[in-house]
This record gives structure tokens, sequence and C-alpha cells, in this order.
């Protein structure tokens, strides 16, 4: 108890408060001292001494990514039968449409009717002449004046062939409400 | 003769009626606070709690939730423990009595003018600077009140020298008011609605500036402050360090100011404030530990002490919870950190635990102390007060957990890539669905902590009840002069005798910070490229802003795509300083409930929006965003917008002389397009033109739409136009 009397500073007392005179924690200071040569450190390299800035950190990151992405070329170009095949497996077609639920019926309706988006039940075609390649097209591109955003990234080269695959299937099937026809009647 | 006249004592009365009203004024605030939250985070949960009121839907809940805690509980906490502790650190009774009631009536009279002006949509729309400018008026008024009721008493004190609790006090009432005032200059368009003069990155800065040093000098000095008074007093210990105190106090001030940009990391803020932001965040952990070490050490010898007086636990705990934040601030600060954690809730947590944790339980702590001494009799249950520590600790590690897995999920599920270079997690309301369950777990959290503040006001309700009628306040003898040490002074302990030097010194060590990091940005135009160049919004499209506003979207969507690959594959090109500088006030967000909004303009079509906005899950089956039908209702205000556009004008943005003559007919014009289009596509809605929704849906088709060249608007093959 000596010592801790020794270490009140005298005439520190207020409301009856004392203060001691301890050290300051050694850890504590280097602990202050670290994060002060840290931020030197820090700033030179990076505001003088030529470190990345972030967009250019930026744009290394984004060739990573451009660098990832398979080239559209090099993947075989399936042709429109082999799509239309391919479309018509039923496991496909199931995919397809739970896509389609998911993705694509808040704009054009649960039945296909047309809603925001064009009816895909009818025979008029606004972007394409029938074809499951045109179809295909849309759905990865987008039609951005329309508001129809690109899916490509978002949904897989299979998932996008489904998805066509169930709306042609749907093709005819004449659901209540449609939205007027849209575009030109393609036989 | 000096001797014998300190030797002479003479009878003071504390006024303690005041701090009865404050801390009474305290309890009441935190009740509502705590249910605004509650309430906020159930709506979270599960949206049908926004009940289709546009009153407390969470666009303007959630800023009545913040104001109300910041300036409401913590703000009379603060008022209440600074007039306590002064009068008796200083021997003597507050400058004037006046002036005191002066101070509480004005403020709760602020309280309530928020609490009737936010549920009615009237906002800034920047975050903790949310009420207009009549209201900000008189909370300069008030707090300049405050300021010199409390020089007042420190100028007729009878101790030498001022106690560090006085020091974080004299910084606190200083800075705020400073801060206040810079952020809140703003041009008034009518009665309750103006804009500011700062626009995009001026504004985000200033904005953060003030929103990180809200936290600094409005939750964490002043409470520091009491921590210096409370925890010596409930413990009966002399403070560990003094030299400690001083150290950290200084290093404190001058550090916090220039942390603000921590806010806008990865953003389209220039790199160099980015980067001082950083640092000194980072610098800051030591000394926000100094003044944990300095309230813990002083429990040397004492440490029993929590074991058996519930007094002791709050304050022990929150100081604890001090620690902890102060050390998860600067971690969040690290660039590296932040990519990850910013817009998540993860923030959310480490608000919460310094709002909960530390702010909370100091007060908690320090009204258990006070009002059985203010009324003179024992508390009515130490037991009670045991089981509100213990409900109350289990409700904000609840809080504080699932907020950091919900927001350390989400973020790492917005930025993963998957080896071809798509994003795994496209759709947005998946990364949603899977926090929910967590907010669910967060909502119980925030009712635990409401049930132990229940358990509280019972047992001071009836603590009071069972206070002696005879109520008075505190006397007692203190010398008639100021006593003179023979020997000279030097160093800090001189300056602890020098009010005015001391405040002049803590007001340079907060400017220094201020005007190197703001400075450079006033002058804008340094910053903007030509080539990035944008138009001002049409007047119907500024129409909209103003709704997107008052509804407090920015609560909830942020409009800013950092410079970071999952952000740019999610959002499209990184924003540029330029698509922001017309934009009074910036709408940047800080928190991504709801994904970006920087490029939704011409992404879907208006149909789109229209329907999105009376019922979000008409077009987002999982959508948690609350209904909006009233903007279909409710009319647009066509014939303010030529002030509005004029005031622009004076403010900077480049109208021509057409637009501000004809803004209205302009904005009638445009509407009545929307309007067509909306009905061509099968809306039925007599006088659509003329509601709130089709301007909504104006300003939201022009986001990332405003640049002169083409070249920003492409957001398709985004990677290669970088």
């Amino acid at each position: 108890m000596s010592q801790e009397q020794d270490l009140l500073i005298k005439g520190h007392e207020y409301d009856g408060i004392k203060e001691f005179d301890n050290p300051l924690p050694g850890w504590w200071l280097i602990t202050f001292y670290a994060t002060i040569i840290f931020a030197f450190i820090y700033v030179i390299h990076y505001e003088f001494g030529g470190g990345p800035t972030l967009s250019q950190e930026l744009e290394v990151a984004m060739k990573e990514v451009q660098a990832a992405k398979p080239a559209a070329s090099a993947a075989p170009q399936e042709s429109e039968e082999e799509l239309m095949k391919k479309a018509q497996d039923p496991k496909l077609l199931a995919i397809g449409a739970e896509v389609f639920t998911g993705k694509c019926a808040s704009c054009h309706g649960n039945e296909l009717q047309g809603l925001i988006g064009p009816n895909l039940t009818d025979k008029y075609w606004i972007h394409g002449k029938g074809k499951i390649t045109d179809m295909l097209t849309v759905i990865k591109a987008g039609v951005a004046d329309k508001g129809m955003p690109p899916w490509d990234g978002i949904l897989k080269q299979d998932e996008m062939i489904a998805v066509s695959g169930f709306i042609l299937s749907k093709k005819g099937s004449n659901p209540a409400n449609p939205k007027a026809p849209q575009g030109e009647p393609v036989e | 003769m000096e001797n014998q006249k300190s030797l002479q004592l003479e009878k003071v009365t504390y006024d303690d009626k005041i701090v009865k009203a404050f801390v009474l004024a305290m309890l009441t605030f935190a009740g509502v606070a705590f249910l605004a939250g509650l309430l906020a985070a159930l709506q979270l949960a599960y949206w049908p709690f926004n009940m289709n009121l546009e009153w407390i839907t969470f666009g303007r809940l959630r800023p009545l939730h913040t104001n109300a805690a910041i300036f409401a509980f913590a703000g009379n906490a603060v008022f209440a423990g600074v007039y306590y502790s002064t009068q008796r650190l200083c021997k003597t009774r507050l400058f004037n009595d006046t002036l005191s009631w002066l101070h509480f009536w004005g403020w709760q009279a602020i309280i309530l003018s928020a609490a009737i002006t936010l549920p009615l949509g009237y906002s800034q729309g920047k975050e903790y600077a949310e009420l207009e400018w009549p209201i900000d008026i008189a909370i300069a008024v008030i707090w300049v009140v405050f300021a010199v009721n409390f020089f007042g008493t420190l100028a007729k004190r009878k101790e030498k020298h001022i106690y560090v609790a006085i020091w974080f006090y004299i910084a606190t009432i200083l800075t705020v008011a400073m801060l206040h005032i810079v952020n809140s200059i703003e041009y008034p368009v009518s009665f309750m609605k103006s804009y500011p003069v700062w626009a995009g990155i001026q504004d985000a800065l200033v904005q953060w500036w003030y929103g990180h040093n809200a936290v600094a000098f409005f939750l964490t000095t002043p409470f520091l402050g009491l921590m210096y008074y409370f925890i010596p007093k409930a413990v009966n210990r002399p403070v560990y360090s003094y030299r400690l105190s001083i150290v950290h106090f200084w290093a404190l001030i001058f550090l916090y100011i220039w942390a603000g940009p921590h806010h806008l990391l990865n953003t389209a803020m220039p790199d160099w404030a980015q980067t001082l932001g950083m640092v000194f965040s980072v610098m800051l952990w030591a000394p926000s530990w100094g003044g944990m070490i300095n309230g813990l050490l002083t429990l040397r010898g004492v440490w029993h002490l929590i074991r058996t007086e519930p007094i002791v636990k709050f304050l022990v705990t929150a100081v604890t919870f001090y620690g902890m934040s102060t050390f998860e601030g600067p971690l969040l600060s690290i660039k590296s950190v932040n990519n990850l954690g910013h817009y998540t809730d993860w923030i959310i947590g480490h608000v919460h635990g310094g709002a909960l944790g530390w702010n909370g339980f100091m007060a908690f702590g320090m009204a258990y102390y006070l009002i059985p001494k203010l009324w003179r009799t024992e508390l009515h249950s130490k037991s009670l007060a045991n089981t509100h520590f213990w409900v109350a600790l289990l409700g904000i590690l609840l809080y504080y957990i699932s907020m950091w897995a919900s927001g350390i999920t989400q973020g790492l599920m917005w930025r993963a890539i998957d080896v071809q270079g798509n994003l795994v997690y496209p759709d947005f309301v998946e990364t949603v669905m899977k926090i929910v369950p967590l907010y669910w777990i967060r909502a119980l959290g925030g009712l635990l902590f409401l049930i132990g503040f229940l358990i509280m006001i019972y047992n001071v309700i009836k603590t009071i009840q069972g206070a002696p009628a005879n109520q008075y306040d505190t006397e007692v003898q203190v010398p008639v002069a100021v006593g003179h040490d023979t020997h000279p002074e030097k160093g800090h302990r001189k300056l602890e005798g020098l009010v005015t030097v001391f405040s002049v010194l803590s007001l340079i060590a907060v400017l220094v910070g201020s005007v190197i990091e703001i400075y450079p940005t006033l002058n804008l135009s340094k910053y903007v490229k030509e080539e990035n160049a944008v138009e001002p919004y049409t007047p119907l499209e500024l129409a909209g802003r103003d709704i997107y506003i008052a509804e407090g979207c920015y609560v909830c969507h942020s409009q800013m795509i950092r410079q970071l690959p999952g952000d740019v594959l999610r959002y499209g090109k990184a924003s540029t300083i330029e698509e922001s500088m017309y934009d009074h006030p910036f709408q940047w967000g800080s928190k991504r409930t709801g994904p970006d909004l920087a490029r939704t303009g011409k992404k879907y079509p208006d149909l789109w929006h229209y329907r999105h906005m009376i019922d979000p899950r008409a077009v987002t089956p999982k959508s948690i965003m609350p209904n909006y039908p009233w903007l279909a209702d409710k009319s647009t205000d066509f014939v303010g917008l030529r002030k509005k556009v004029a005031v622009m004008k004076a403010l900077g943005v480049p109208y021509d002389d057409n637009t501000l003559a004809q803004a209205d007919v302009m904005a009638e014009k445009q509407a009545k397009e929307i309007a067509e289009g909306l009905k061509a596509q099968g809306v039925t809605q007599d006088g659509l033109e003329r509601k709130q929704v089709v301007a909504l849906i104006a300003y939201l088709q022009s986001l990332g739409q405003k640049g002169k060249n083409k070249g920003v608007k492409d957001d398709k093959a985004v990677a290669s136009s970088l």
C-alpha cells in the first residue's frame, strides 16, 4: 500500500478522484509507434513511391477476369439443328422452366403471355426470325433500349439454351390475357 | 492573505434538478430509440412489418432510430453526466439556471420536432444529419446555450485545475459545434426543404468528416469524460495513469478528425484522401485503447466489485466494448478489409457494438449510479439490475455475432468470381436470402436488449417511488477562492489551469486535419475531367430525386460502384467523380441492403419500375423491399420546381435560362410522356402523370445516363471499356 501512496500525484484530487503517476504501458507505446511507422511507410509507398493506384489495381484485376473468360470463338459454335435437338431434352426443358419462373416470368408473365416484355407464345418476333440462335442472341446480349437485361454472365450457357428451348416449346400455347402482338409474324 | 482566503469556506448548492430532468429524458428516449430499432430489425427480417405505412417504412424509420439513439438517448445521457460531474469537479453550481433549463427544453423540443418531421419524410438525405434547416438552426442555438453554460461554469470554478473528464467535455463541445455547422451549410428552398451547398465528392467528404466525428465527438469523447468521472467514483480508486490521460487525450482528438474518408474507401474519392483516412484510422487504435486501459486498470485491486456491483458490471463491460469497437474500427479501415466489409451488415454490427455496448452500458451504469444519489434513496433491487445486465449482454452478443456472420457471408458472396470470370452469385436477391435468418437472430438480440431496458425502467420507477418526499439539492462547503500552489507549475499541469488556452489548443488540434482534408476538394473542378462531364438532372428528375431522398432510399441503396472487380462485374463501370458532381446532397450511400443503383437507368423499362414500386415482389419474387403504394397516390410538387432549379443554379449547377423559367412546364411534359408510355402498356390510373411514382421513375432512369459523351453510358462490355 505504501508503494501505492508513492504513486499518487500530490495535489491531484477532484471531487475525491485521485490520480496515479503510472508510466505509459510499454506494449501500448510500442503499438502506437508501430502504427505511426506503418502509416508513414504506407503513405510513402502509395502516394510517392509509385505504388499502384486503385484504378490501376482494378485494371489488373479486370484483365485477369477477362483472361479467365473462355474466348467466344474457341467454344465450338453449335448449329441450329444441334441446339434444337439439345433443347428438346426433357431434363433440360425442366431446367428451362425453372430458370424462366425465376428470371423471366416477372416481365414476360408466368404463362409467357407477355407483361412488361412481349408475349412469347405468339408467332410474332421483334428480334430475329424464329430461330433458337436468334433467341439465344437476345437472351445473351439483352435489348438495352427496351429494358431487357443481358443474361450473359448471370445465366450459364446451358441454362440459356434450356430456357430458349422451354420458350419455344410453349409456342402456340394460347395463354389467357395475352399481350397484343409485337414485331413481325414468322410462320 | 491569499492562503487565508482559500481556507474560508462558503456554501454551494449543486443543481441536481437539471440532472434529474436529463436522466429522465434519457430513459424516455432510450425507449423510443430501442423500439424503433426493434421494429426496423423486424422489417428487414420480414418485410410485411413495414405495414404499408409510409411514416414507418424502413427508409423513414431508420433515420428516426439513429437520430433517437444518438441525439435523444446518448445526447441526454451526456448532458446529465456532464452537468452532474462538472459541478462537482469544479466545486460550483452551474453557471446559469435559465440557460440550463433553456438547454433542457430546447433539446427536447428539437427531439420532438425530429420525431414528427422524419416520419413525414422531411429529410436532407445525409446520414445522422437528416433534420431540415430550421431544426439545424435550433440545434446550433441550443448547442451554443450548452457551451455558454458549460464554459461559464468553468470560469467560476473553485478548483484551479481542470480534470481529464473536463478536457474531453471541452473537445466535445467545440468540435460538435464545428462539425454541425459546416456540414449543415444549406440553401433553403422553402420551409422544411433545403439543398446542401456541398455536392458530390465535396459533400461525401464533408458528410463523412461529420458522420465519423459525430461518432468520435458525440459518442466517444463525452463518454470517455463520463468514464473518467464515474468509474473512479463507482470503485473509489485513483485513475490508473495521469500521463496516459494526457497522451491519449491529445492523440485521440488530433487523429480522430482525419479518419472520416475511411467511409469512402475504394470509391471515386481521390486516392490521397482515402489513404489519409485509412492510415489515420490505423493510428487511432492505440490512443483509443489508452482510454480503455485507463478505465480498466483503475479497477486494479478491486476487480471483485464486478461480481457484486451491477454499476461496475455495466461500466466495465462498456469499456470492454469500447476496446472491441476501437480495434474493429481501424481493422475495417484497412482498404482490403473494407473491400469485404463495406456496404454490409458487418458495419451495422460494428456500430451497435459501440452504441449498445459502449454508449448503452455507460449510460445504464451511470443511471444506476446517479438515480439513488439524486433521489436520495437506495436502488430498489440490485438483483433486477443484475438481471438487466445479463439479458442485455446476451442481446448485444446475439446482435453482434449475427451481424458479423451476415456481413462477412454477404460480402464474400458479392465478390465471389468463378474460374471463368463470372460472378458466382449474380442474382443480388440470392445473397439477401442467405442472410435473412440472421436478421431474425439480430431482431431477437434487439428484443432482449429492450427487455433488459424495461426491467431497468421498472426498477427505476420503484426506486423513485420509494424515495423520500423531501427532495433537496446537494449542498457542499467549498473554499471561497481557488487555492494557489506556492511552487510554479510547468507543462501540461499549467495548461490545466488555463481553460481558454486549453480550449484554443483543442480547437487547433481538430482543425488541422479538417482543413487539410476538406480544403482541396472545395476546388472540385480540379478533379473533373471534361470527357466525363455530365448534364444536370431535368426538372422532373430533380423532383424524383427529392422523393428518393424523402423516402430514404439511400438507407438501403448505394449509388457508388467501387473500383473493385466484384462491383464492376455486378453493376458496371466504376462510378466517376463527375457523375455525382451536381448531386446536392450526394447519395453514395453506406449500405447495400438492396443493390447499387448508380447505373440502374435504362436497365429496366418504366413499367418494371412502376410495378416494382407498388409491389417489389411482382417483379422480384423474393425481394425484401417494402411496398410504396402511396407513390402512385401522392402528387408531385410541380409548382415548387422553378424555385428548386433556381436554388440549384445558385449552388453552381449549370441550368440554362429556359429551364429556369420553364421548369414546371418541362417537368409536366416529361411526366406526360412517361405516363403515356405506361398507359400504353396497360397501367390504368387517372392523372398518372401527376403522381410521384412517375417523377421517381424519371430519376431512376437517369441514373448513370447523364453523361454528355456516349462513353459514360456504355454499360455493356464493361471490362473492355475500362
